[in-house]
């Protein structure tokens, strides 16, 4: 049986943790001042695709497009997953792309890597939140595309993934769909995936993956591959701003709209007034009011 | 591009075994406001154009119409009711290119017709993934989680769209989509490349829209309108994606459940894991679920691991990229108003904020603004939800 090949697509992101994350006093995120690292939607990408070396001894191949200091976000995916290569594609060409142009260059550098069985990405960019990059790389790519999901399973002989999709459909219930499909496949991971080892051997197999992971991510840069728009033979006319179909023609505030309703402003010192407070908060809990 | 070339807004409706979608409903409200507005600018005949796949759906089209259609083009097949993206990606490309059904929808238009001028997909957890695949098949720009549609002639001068030459845009969609902190808006346009150097038409010009967002048409039964079958071709490859099984399932946080929810923001960061203490006392003392406002399930704070996986986790997260709830009473504690998380609450009956920022967007969103620090109200109020609820016990 041939081996597994997986890629996953990361993002150089924002952290948002505090501490790390600084806020313009206007409460816009102030980029500048705000450190980057692995989005943690990739992160969780990145584990998933350990779950396949794990259990299938799959081959994982990690690729962002960004610009040069992404190399040590690639490290932290290697952590993650004990990848075997790193890809950096990095080119001042990339620059301004929206999600069709980024999903191009995304699709020429995973076809750099070699043939894949499973692609997969995270949900969503933390700053961005899209989520149209992954579908539109599958799509580009040609492979079938399996969004949310939180759980999977490879059938070696058959060469099938079989998935479990968190559907939520808004106003009516949320479904958990089974889908089978036949490799290769695109998977986006949902944010509730967890990856869970079993067995005795698997458990085994899972430490001596992290030890590996952990040497490897040392020398991360033996691993690592840094290309630009020629190598990964990219077609200049779909990729950056030239490519990008959209632009962002404006940035403004949010006007404040109109107040909805018409607040009673109350000293949260003031024993006697949260008194009253709470008998009105009690009062509408109660079944009996009548409006 | 000739008059004729790209017409129509299409709209991509969802149902769940022939049930309609709220947002579906939503997006056609919008696009007949915005279409007739534009017809009468453009003193044009443009259509709303529904879009409709599943089986067995024939009752639909009618319902559409009468919430605003113009014309339904439905494709009714057994492989069709599931949504596998390959499939439905296909299936709605061949719809939005097919000159015949455009020819039915407009005959004066028949020869010239190439695409939807615009096209609209809802933003959740289906429409956001086709639209992304419908547009690379298309080869043309998108915008996502819209909740402003504005359609005007633009001037503009682009380095790369028109060459660094003042150029009108006319009839361009202006699509507005909040970013994550809900403060700002950031204007969106798909435009045709009219630099000679790398000319390129670019339609239609797509988005996804938020649920919620927009005002549906009441039901109106005279409304008339032209319902088109289509009948789709199927690549056999494609249906090897099989659908084995679909379970509905509860969230395991239910919000539906409760007469009372307490959310949190970024105003626990003084001390998370303590505030994160009291906030559970107070939800205890009054059965309430707890939510929290987006930011927090970026996991900002560290906290104890229990904790973490507990409350910071996106199945709390209400608002615009999370649930939408109305209950009896709610409480936001430490949360700053913005719109992404309002849009998600707006709807309970009695709101109570506790904040120490009278500024706060959240005062014009609220019934009862507490001016103060969480930290010493919350106690406060536990205080006297008990002495009040012994009072009725006695």
């Amino acid at each position: 049986m041939d081996p597994i090949n997986t890629a996953v697509i990361v993002k150089l992101e924002p952290d948002f943790s505090e501490g790390n994350v600084s806020y313009n006093p206007d409460g816009t995120l102030n980029r500048a001042e705000t450190k980057n690292i692995l989005g943690p939607h990739s992160a969780i990408a990145t584990a998933a695709a350990f779950y396949a070396k794990v259990k299938y001894g799959a081959k994982i191949s990690i690729g962002t497009m960004g610009p040069p200091m992404a190399e040590s976000m690639l490290q932290q995916a290697q952590l993650i997953s004990d990848a075997d290569d790193l890809y950096l594609y990095s080119d001042r060409i990339f620059a301004g792309a929206d999600t069709l142009a980024t999903a191009e260059v995304l699709k020429s550098g995973v076809q750099k890597m070699g043939k894949m069985d499973i692609v997969f990405s995270g949900h969503r960019a933390s700053d961005g939140e899209t989520g149209q990059t992954g579908p539109q790389t599958a799509w580009k790519l040609g492979m079938t595309f399996l969004g949310h999901v939180i759980e999977y399973e490879i059938n070696l002989e058959n060469r099938t993934v079989r998935a479990k999709r968190l559907v939520r459909m808004q106003g009516i219930y949320d479904i958990v769909e089974e889908i089978e499909a036949p490799l290769p496949v695109f998977i986006a991971i949902d944010p509730s995936y967890k990856s869970k080892f079993n067995t005795v051997s698997q458990r085994l197999d899972y430490e001596r993956y992290q030890k590996e992971a952990f040497e490897r991510a040392k020398n991360f840069k033996q691993y690592l591959k840094v290309f630009n728009a020629v190598q990964i033979e990219a077609d200049p006319k779909l990729i950056g701003i030239s490519g990008s179909p959209t632009i962002v023609y404006k940035v403004e505030r949010i006007p404040k709209g109109k107040a909805t309703r018409q607040a009673e402003v109350i000293d949260g010192a003031n024993q006697e007034d949260i008194r009253k407070v709470v008998a009105r908060l009690r009062q509408s809990l109660s079944t009996m009011v009548i409006k | 591009m000739t008059e004729g070339d790209y017409r129509h807004v299409y709209i991509i409706i969802e149902h769940e075994e022939g049930k309609i979608l709220q947002v579906s409903l939503e997006m056609l409200g919008e696009a007949r406001r915005i279409l007739d507005d534009f017809n009468k600018k453009y003193s044009s005949n443009e259509k709303v154009v529904a879009v409709l796949l599943g089986y067995n759906v024939k009752e639909i089209p009618k319902i559409l119409i009468e919430h605003g259609a113009d014309a339904v083009i439905y494709a009714d097949s057994q492989e069709l009711r599931y949504v596998r993206n390959t499939i439905h990606t296909k299936v709605i490309a061949q719809i939005a290119s097919d000159r015949d059904v455009a020819a039915n929808i407009e005959p004066e238009y028949a020869t010239q017709f190439k695409r939807p001028r615009y096209m609209f997909f809802a933003a959740d957890s289906i429409g956001r993934h086709l639209s992304a695949t419908v547009l690379a098949h298309m080869d043309s720009g998108l915008a996502s989680d819209i909740n402003k549609l504005v359609i005007g002639d633009l001037q503009i001068t682009h380095q790369n769209k028109t060459g660094g030459k003042p150029l009108t845009y006319e009839k361009t969609l202006e699509m507005y989509r909040p970013d994550f902190s809900g403060f700002l808006w950031t204007t969106i346009l798909c435009l045709d490349n009219k630099n000679p150097a790398i000319q390129k038409d670019y339609h239609p010009q797509a988005c996804s829209i938020i649920p919620g967002v927009f005002e549906i048409i009441p039901s109106d039964p005279s409304r008339d309108g032209k319902i088109i079958e289509y009948t789709p071709k199927f690549d056999e490859e494609d249906l090897k994606v099989r659908i084995i099984d679909r379970k509905i399932i509860k969230s395991e946080i239910d919000f539906d459940s409760h007469k009372a929810i307490v959310s949190f923001g970024r105003g626990i960061k003084d001390s998370p894991e303590q505030n994160i203490k009291l906030i559970e006392q107070l939800a205890a003392e009054l059965d309430a679920q707890i939510g929290i406002s987006l930011p927090l399930s970026k996991k900002p704070f560290s906290v104890s691991q229990t904790v973490d996986s507990t409350y910071l986790i996106p199945d709390r997260v209400i608002g615009i990229s999370g649930r939408k709830v109305a209950p009896k009473l709610y409480i936001a504690v430490g949360i700053s108003g913005a719109m992404q998380h309002i849009s998600g609450m707006k709807d309970s009956e009695f709101i109570i904020a506790i904040n120490p920022d009278e500024n706060a967007l959240m005062k014009d969103e609220c019934d009862i603004f507490i001016k103060g620090r969480m930290e010493d109200v919350i106690p406060v109020l536990i205080e006297e939800i008990r002495k009040q609820k012994q009072v009725v016990q006695a």
